[in-house]
């Protein structure tokens, strides 16, 4: 039944033909634990981009566009800094000062550190961390999600075989290196825990620390097309999420969640104790709870346009009051909308397709504004004409998308949009050096 | 009543009303207000994990509520220490009075416990030299900084910003002073939350922001470092 299964699968892809995979981000979903997030109105949106051969100066870069509207660059490209290289850009993730903006490479394994908040405009590399694999044994840096004081990384494959075991990595604020964590492998219950890793997401207040599964370097490093008729290939994709004791970092319960879970989204309601991830490969939304004994349950609560069509959902975001989350579907280019006011029964109630492809989604705090970007790996892209890589501004009103701005990466030759974050002009401060003395004398 | 130990009982009531409110004060939703921390969980054991040392303890000096200048590493060292940063006025019901709160229940539980006590030390460093001197600290600390207490709660200050600023970047410990409408320093220090929990060696092993200030787990960790053997000088 499951290698059926797995064929159809292998075959509508191969059908959709270069179609792909991952994301994650958004305002409402950046360690919101830590400082605090953007509520009003963003001013800059940083897109890690991923270079092109022959495009530009072909180099992965982190692109800044500003998207205030009242500003005279609204909707333009107003910086971008150059890392130097194509190592397939993926992921980034905020400090808990939201200063520094941490993005990593799924290829060469390294990891760029760039202030933004010295100047939201114009984000300056400071520190490229080199020796990951070196200290760690992983490959593939991949979620960045803050912790007080430090940096929680998961990592999606290794040094060995490249496959899919992994591990999670905590490095200081200073980019040192502080200790690693393997994902669990063996049984677990009744689980077969399979060591893969993907997304991070904790609850605080629940001492919860909750992870996904998806693949290693072998398979996200492939031609996705030539990989999606690779049975064996097929076969190495994550079926469980983790369920951790976050300040002792044991494993508490691992679960089955078969076809690639991979976004993690807590609900952030004071009291909640859910969190919501999408199956890749079987088009699930899944829902992770506690049940009435507190034990942690993940169960299959929705699926995500015609599972049979492997539509390949990619990231979501989940709204502040989590009443609605946005999901992505890579091979049709389409957001679709649920209200998940009942979080065991969503509904989808809106749908629009958003380009050729589409992989990332972040919204605002007020659920307002959704940003969309296009670009998945750079081997999983779609080809041709399909190929299309954009970051688009939509307003939402709560019935439907109305296109703001809309601008295309391949015609300003900056190459593949990928990961978003969101930063704001700092509010009307100074430094302590600069005005204490002035607020001294004004006593 | 002098006037810093009424801003004092201000703010305390300031963090009560917000524990009560849920943290429902300054938003228009409720369930999404900046909350103080909840735990809804059982705090793993002492002993029962391990703290992975996350940087060391900066360099620096300090001015005691005496007015005498001494090395940071003084206050630590040899003890478990817990080190945060504060300035006398703030009343942000999530800032510095949830931090004095959080302290004081420390301070409570460690004092049922003189085992422990004796052990653990609690330091508060203020953010604004400018103002906070040693005898407005001294002022401010009132009878918690008693020196014969079991539980030993050092309240410090800096002479100078430059001074105190190679400290706060170190830790990564962000402040800014926020400006009114026409650019000039107001009185209220943007800052983020943190407290440093120290070992005996100097290392910095743990680190709690608002979300994660919770007694109960902060006493497990502060009791798990106890249970280490200090390592040899």
């Amino acid at each position: 039944m499951k290698t059926m299964k797995a064929a159809v699968l292998a075959l509508t892809l191969a059908a959709a033909f270069g179609g792909a995979l991952p994301a994650r981000a958004d305002e409402t979903c950046n360690s919101p634990y830590t400082t605090n997030l953007i509520k009003g109105q963003e001013d800059f949106v940083h897109v890690w981009t991923l270079g092109v051969k022959g495009m530009g100066d072909e180099s992965d870069k982190l692109v800044t566009v500003d998207v205030n509207p009242k500003s005279k660059d609204y909707g333009k490209v107003v910086h971008s800094v150059t890392v130097g290289g194509r190592g397939e850009a993926h992921h980034t993730g905020f400090t808990d000062d939201r200063r520094f903006l941490w993005a990593g490479r799924l290829d060469d394994n390294r990891i760029f550190v760039f202030d933004i908040a010295s100047d939201p405009a114009k984000p300056k590399l400071v520190h490229t961390i080199t020796d990951f694999t070196q200290k760690t044994g992983y490959v593939g840096p991949h979620t960045f999600y803050a912790l007080p004081g430090r940096m929680m990384v998961q990592a999606l494959s290794n040094d060995k075989d490249h496959g899919g075991r992994t591990g999670l990595v905590i490095y200081n604020n200073k980019g040192e290196f502080v200790e690693k964590y393997d994902m669990p492998t063996g049984k677990h219950g009744d689980v077969m825990a399979d060591g893969y890793g993907y997304d991070i997401g904790i609850n605080p207040q629940k001492n919860a620390l909750l992870t996904s599964s998806f693949t290693g370097w072998n398979n996200y490093m492939m031609d996705f097309g030539k990989m999606v008729k690779d049975a064996d290939a097929m076969k190495h994709f994550g079926n469980t999420m983790v369920m951790w004791d976050l300040k002792s970092m044991k494993p508490q319960k691992v679960m089955n969640v078969p076809g690639a879970p991979l976004e993690i989204r807590w609900s952030l309601k004071n009291g909640d104790n859910w969190a919501y991830t999408a199956t890749a490969l079987t088009s699930k939304l899944v829902l992770i709870k506690q049940d009435a004994k507190g034990e942690w349950q993940a169960k299959e609560v929705g699926t995500v346009g015609d599972p049979s069509k492997v539509p390949l959902p990619v990231d979501i975001s989940i709204t502040a009051d989590a009443k609605g989350l946005w999901v992505n579907t890579f091979l049709d280019g389409t957001a679709r909308y649920f209200d998940i006011s009942n979080p065991e029964a969503p509904k989808e109630v809106y749908q629009k397709v958003i380009g050729s492809q589409v992989n990332m989604v972040s919204q605002s705090w007020d659920g307002k504004r959704v940003y969309f970007t296009t670009s998945l790996l750079g081997n999983w892209d779609k080809k041709g004409g399909d190929d299309q890589q954009f970051l688009k501004l939509f307003h939402w009103d709560g019935k439907a998308l109305s296109e703001k701005f809309s601008i295309d990466f391949y015609a300003l030759k900056l190459g593949r949009a990928h990961h978003m974050k969101f930063s704001a002009k700092p509010a009307n401060t100074a430094g302590l050096k600069e005005r204490f003395a002035e607020l001294a004398s004004n006593r | 009543m002098p006037i810093l130990r009424r801003v004092r009982a201000a703010a305390t009531a300031l963090v009560l009303g917000a524990l009560l409110a849920d943290g429902s004060q300054g938003a228009s939703n409720a369930e999404l207000a900046p909350s103080t921390p909840h735990q809804d969980f059982v705090a793993p054991a002492p002993g029962s994990y391990r703290l992975p040392p996350i940087q060391h303890a900066p360099n620096g000096r300090v001015v005691d509520i005496d007015g005498r200048t001494y090395a940071l590493a003084r206050y630590t060292r040899d003890r478990v220490t817990l080190l945060s940063f504060m300035y006398t006025y703030c009343v942000d019901p999530v800032g510095c009075p949830l931090a004095y709160a959080t302290l004081t229940q420390l301070r409570e539980r460690l004092l049922r416990r003189p085992d422990l006590a004796r052990q653990v030390r609690l330091v508060s460093l203020s953010f604004d030299p400018s103002h906070d001197d040693a005898a407005s600290m001294r002022m401010y600390a009132g009878a918690l900084a008693d020196p014969k207490s079991p539980v030993r709660w050092h309240f410090l200050t800096t002479r100078s910003v430059a001074d105190l600023k190679p400290m706060l970047d170190d830790l990564g410990q962000d402040v800014s002073v926020e400006l009114d409408a026409r650019g000039r320093p107001t009185r209220v220090l943007n800052h983020m939350l943190k407290l440093f929990l120290i070992d005996r060696d100097g290392r910095v092993r743990e680190i709690y922001t608002t979300a994660f200030l919770m007694p109960e787990v902060m006493f497990n960790d502060i009791e798990t470092l106890l249970l280490e053997t200090p390592r040899a000088p």
